[in-house]
């Protein structure tokens, strides 16, 4: 029996936030993770924080969701600063994201989506075609105008995910390598790994699509299926494309690193693992369509070969975060992003931690409280 | 006939069929790309899968100039780190769906023999192979169809081709693949074409590529593996350097010293790390038993160095190389002592690795062969692989040598539709195989880990990752050869891992006391090779239709 004083499942961004939060606190925190397609360890970068298009197009229903989870993203961008600084540095950049539009009827809609986060605090803007070009000359000539949003960035998560992990290690959180099968909410709360029972004074769930089965148990119906999602990335080029690029309609997101590479995912879709010890693998029409469609925004790239692709894990939920006990009293935590979970993870594991530690949490956990997931 | 095109402003002149790295060593220049850290590159596989002989062609960025044809008028830069963000010339490439009942990638003996027979037994079969004439690796065609064959090796190889085109099998040459998905389907680009193949039957005949020996200075310009000297004499007639260095393990390296000689190259040193042959006696007549015709052509070779007065060093291995002004002086120790020698081409070579990128992509079952030192594809006595529809020959699959890869080819290619099998055959593979062995024991040799590379040794080529960052990594304890890359970066480049990974998985795999496997290596990821988006934007119209 293993004993803690916070035992953290899931060894993503999320999860690690929350044990670099207790640990600084002065918490014992050990996390155990199955090592197994962690959604970070697959992440772009992206630092979203206006709606994004594809996630609205798909999920119409999650929209409000979407909306009032608006102020946890601009903390989530917040609580990344800090993490930036914290880690050394992490090729985070704040030049902000542009949602592109090809015509009129897009335009519309960004106007429509930019008023709704205006209201929420969001720093957005409408750029016609002119202020568009001085700002990105290196787009295409089918874009018609943009929304910026100075909120948004991007980062480096290679170096982040092993400055972080140099972190931990610094601070002595243990690292274990187990899947956990079953908790149980006793006092103390444990854990059951396929290795090892673990004691815990709390127990933090940050396992993204590992949630549902830990959950159900608890008495929470959560459904997070994981996503699986299809990445490009180039060769390096001179450093020109400063934003995180998206579309008003297509499923697309463009970067480019300071080290030049060009990133582009968007939310093309991938195929689930055909077994626990395999990654999920990339379709055809994926490769296709998002480099090409990345091309037809963004022509300079045309003059860099696509040097890889992978897929990883996204788990959408239901489009907002799940932060708090899984009951008043309980030492069992949950925290779930909730889809976008790279940009949010710092600020919901910090969250977690704090409302399992009995302090104050950085931001108000109450909209996001598990209770809406019983039963 | 000459022609005529310029490297950084200064002229070049060269034969037509001339590619342009062959073009630019014979007129003296080494260095053709640079990188992120400033460091020079050059050729160094000669085949198309370093990615560290890139160029700038007519303002289009990173080309490979060991795969690109010389044309009068080309305005040839050396490829900086980070090329400016303007769009090239567009390229336009039709896109094609194919639907052969066999199609067979790669165009050396492996996979021409199988198209043969596959064709013979009147199939519809399309070849795909990325150079402009095809023989693959062992065969090397001159690029210049006029030159006369310079050997028997060569005539043969030409003899095959010969046989392939009137047996009526489509040759797609230039054409590289690039996506291999379930199906199975193959994605491909040609010079004016980009293709979809979505055959009956998938033979894959893709051969292997040379394992380096990692130590400090095998990144330098001028340095390359001995396959890459090799082609550049027989295919293009032009010689690495003068004064030439020739490091490795098998009956590979002597030969092409052998050719480089008899070309006009001073072949300063060969060495060689294992003993001399008759140090291993059984082994030496095991294997001229099992191929009296093979074994008289070595020792003829051998007696052929020896009348030029080029004698191997035995038990001989490089230690590190270093540019000075009078050339590249290589360190090296050779049974205890060291000696220095220093030359204009330093040509490596350890071994194979098999170009298992496709199948790997396909999901076929493979197992560790640690005599060789790599992954051998799980296959049936019909050259079937575990994926349905697919079969795979010769080196692809783990050493086996052309002879064994030709009749290898025969048998899938029969097998492949149906036609009956060739009793002679078995017979004839199985004494291939028992040479090989027999070779191999003769050549068996202790190679130094990776893990022995002094600190300042690239490990990995493409992100220039030094063994010292890969130990600061592996101190911090990755749990799997996933984490060590997303740590270091190693393998992250444009060789997709090529070099590194073989390494890399020893490493990890020894820390751990665990087997190798299949998934000790990094994951299969398309493209196989970097793809250009015109390529990929050509394909996407192929997706029109298919409601998915």
């Amino acid at each position: 029996m293993t004993e803690t004083d916070l035992l953290v499942i899931g060894g993503g961004i999320t999860g690690q936030s929350a044990a670099l939060f207790a640990a600084q606190a002065g918490a014992r925190v050990t996390i155990v993770d199955a090592q197994r397609n962690a959604g970070s360890h697959a992440n772009a970068g992206s630092l979203h924080v206006q709606m994004q298009s594809r996630f609205l197009r798909l999920n119409p229903h999650l929209a409000d969701n979407l909306e009032s989870s608006l102020p946890l993203y601009l903390s989530a961008v917040t609580a990344w600063e800090a993490l930036d600084t914290r880690l050394g540095g992490v090729e985070l950049t704040r030049e902000g994201g542009l949602m592109l539009a090809e015509d009129e009827a897009q335009l519309d809609f960004l106007r429509q989506k930019a008023e709704r986060e205006t209201r929420k605090g969001l720093d957005v803007e409408i750029l016609d075609r002119d202020e568009l070009f001085s700002l990105a000359p290196w787009l295409g000539e089918a874009i018609a105008g943009a929304e910026l949003c100075r909120n948004e960035g991007k980062l480096n998560p290679l170096v982040a995910n092993r400055k972080m992990r140099g972190a931990l290690g610094s601070l002595g959180v243990e690292h274990v390598h187990d899947r956990i099968t079953r908790i149980e909410e006793g006092s103390p709360p444990t854990a059951e790994g396929e290795g090892a029972t673990y004691s815990a004074g709390a127990i933090l769930v940050a396992a993204a699509w590992g949630a549902e089965a830990l959950a159900k148990p608890l008495g929470l119906t959560i459904g997070t299926p994981p996503e699986p999602l299809h990445m490009n990335i180039t060769e390096a080029g001179d450093y020109r494309i400063r934003h995180l690029v998206q579309h008003a309609e297509r499923p697309i997101t463009l970067k480019q690193f300071r080290s030049g590479q060009v990133v582009i995912g968007g939310g093309w879709d991938a195929n689930l693992a055909s077994a626990e010890s395999r990654a999920p693998t990339i379709r055809r029409q994926s490769l296709l369509g998002n480099v090409a469609l990345a091309s037809r925004i963004a022509p300079g790239i045309a003059g860099l070969r696509v040097l890889r692709t992978w897929a990883g894990y996204n788990t959408p939920v239901d489009g907002k975060a799940t932060i708090g006990p899984v009951r008043n009293g309980s030492r069992v935590f949950l925290a779930l992003p909730g889809d976008a979970g790279y940009t949010l993870g710092p600020i919901t594991g910090q969250a977690a931690a704090a409302l399992s530690l009995g302090t104050d949490p950085p931001i108000d956990p109450a909209p996001y409280s598990p209770a809406r997931w019983r039963s | 006939m000459t022609l005529r095109f310029t490297f950084d402003g200064h002229e070049i002149s060269c034969d037509a069929g001339a590619s342009i790295a062959a073009a630019l060593t014979a007129a003296g220049h080494r260095a053709f790309r640079e990188t992120d850290r400033q460091a020079r590159r050059g050729i160094f596989c000669g085949m198309g899968v370093c990615q560290d002989c890139l160029v700038t062609i007519d303002g289009r960025p990173n080309q490979r100039a060991c795969m690109t044809e010389a044309r009068e008028g080309l305005t040839v830069q050396t490829q900086v780190a980070r090329p400016p963000l303007s769009p090239p010339q567009p390229r336009t490439l039709t896109p094609r769906r194919l639907t052969p009942d066999v199609l067979v990638v790669g165009g050396g003996a492996g996979g021409l023999s199988a198209a043969i027979e596959a064709k013979k037994a009147g199939a519809d079969v399309v070849l795909l192979d990325e150079r402009k004439v095809p023989g693959g690796q062992y065969y090397k065609q001159d690029a210049d169809p006029k030159r006369p064959p310079l050997d028997a090796q060569q005539t043969e190889g030409g003899a095959l081709v010969a046989a392939a085109r009137q047996a009526g099998v489509q040759i797609l040459p230039q054409t590289e693949v690039w996506g291999a998905f379930d199906g199975p389907e193959i994605m491909a680009t040609g010079p004016e074409e980009v293709y979809a193949i979505a055959p009956e039957k998938l033979i894959v005949a893709t051969g292997a590529y040379e394992r380096p020996a990692m130590i400090p200075g095998w990144t330098l310009p001028g340095v390359m593996t001995v396959g890459a000297a090799q082609t550049l004499w027989r295919s293009y007639r032009t010689l690495p350097g003068k004064r030439v260095a020739l490091f490795g393990n098998g009956p590979l390296v002597a030969q092409v010293a052998l050719e480089l000689a008899e070309g006009g190259a001073d072949v300063v040193t060969l060495a060689e790390a294992a003993p001399p042959a008759w140090h291993r006696l059984p082994a030496a007549l095991d294997m001229s038993r099992r191929d009296p015709a093979l074994s008289r052509k070595g020792l003829n070779m051998l007696a052929k160095l020896r009348r030029r007065g080029i004698r191997p060093v035995h038990h001989a291995l490089p230690d590190r190389i270093r540019q000075t002004d009078a050339g590249l002086e290589v360190t090296y120790t050779a049974a205890g002592r060291s000696g220095t020698v220093v030359a204009d081409a330093v040509c490596l070579n350890y071994g194979f690795q098999p170009q298992n990128e496709i199948l790997r992509l396909l999901g076929t079952d493979m197992t560790f062969d640690s005599r060789f030192d790599h992954l051998r594809v799980t296959r049936t006595g019909t050259c079937e692989t575990t994926t349905p529809g697919v079969y795979a020959v010769g080196d692809c699959c783990g050493l086996g040598g052309a002879p064994a890869a030709m009749v290898e080819g025969r048998i899938a290619g029969r097998a492949a539709v149906g036609a009956a099998p060739v009793p002679a055959d078995t017979a004839e593979l199985a004494r291939h195989r028992a040479f090989q062995t027999a070779l191999w024991r003769v050549y068996a040799a202790t190679l130094p880990h990776p893990e022995s590379a002094a600190p300042e040794t690239h490990i990995c080529r493409c992100e220039e990752v030094t063994k010292a960052d890969l130990d600061a990594a592996l101190a911090e304890d990755p749990t799997d050869i996933g984490a060590l890359k997303r740590a270091t970066r190693v393998g992250m480049g444009r060789c997709q891992g090529r070099y590194c990974g073989p390494a890399v998985a020893g490493i990890m795999a020894r820390r751990s006391g665990r087997p190798l496997e299949d998934l000790s290596f990094f994951a299969p990821r398309v493209p196989v090779k970097p793809v250009d988006i015109a390529a990929i934007t050509a394909a996407e119209a192929l997706l029109e239709g298919e409601g998915d």
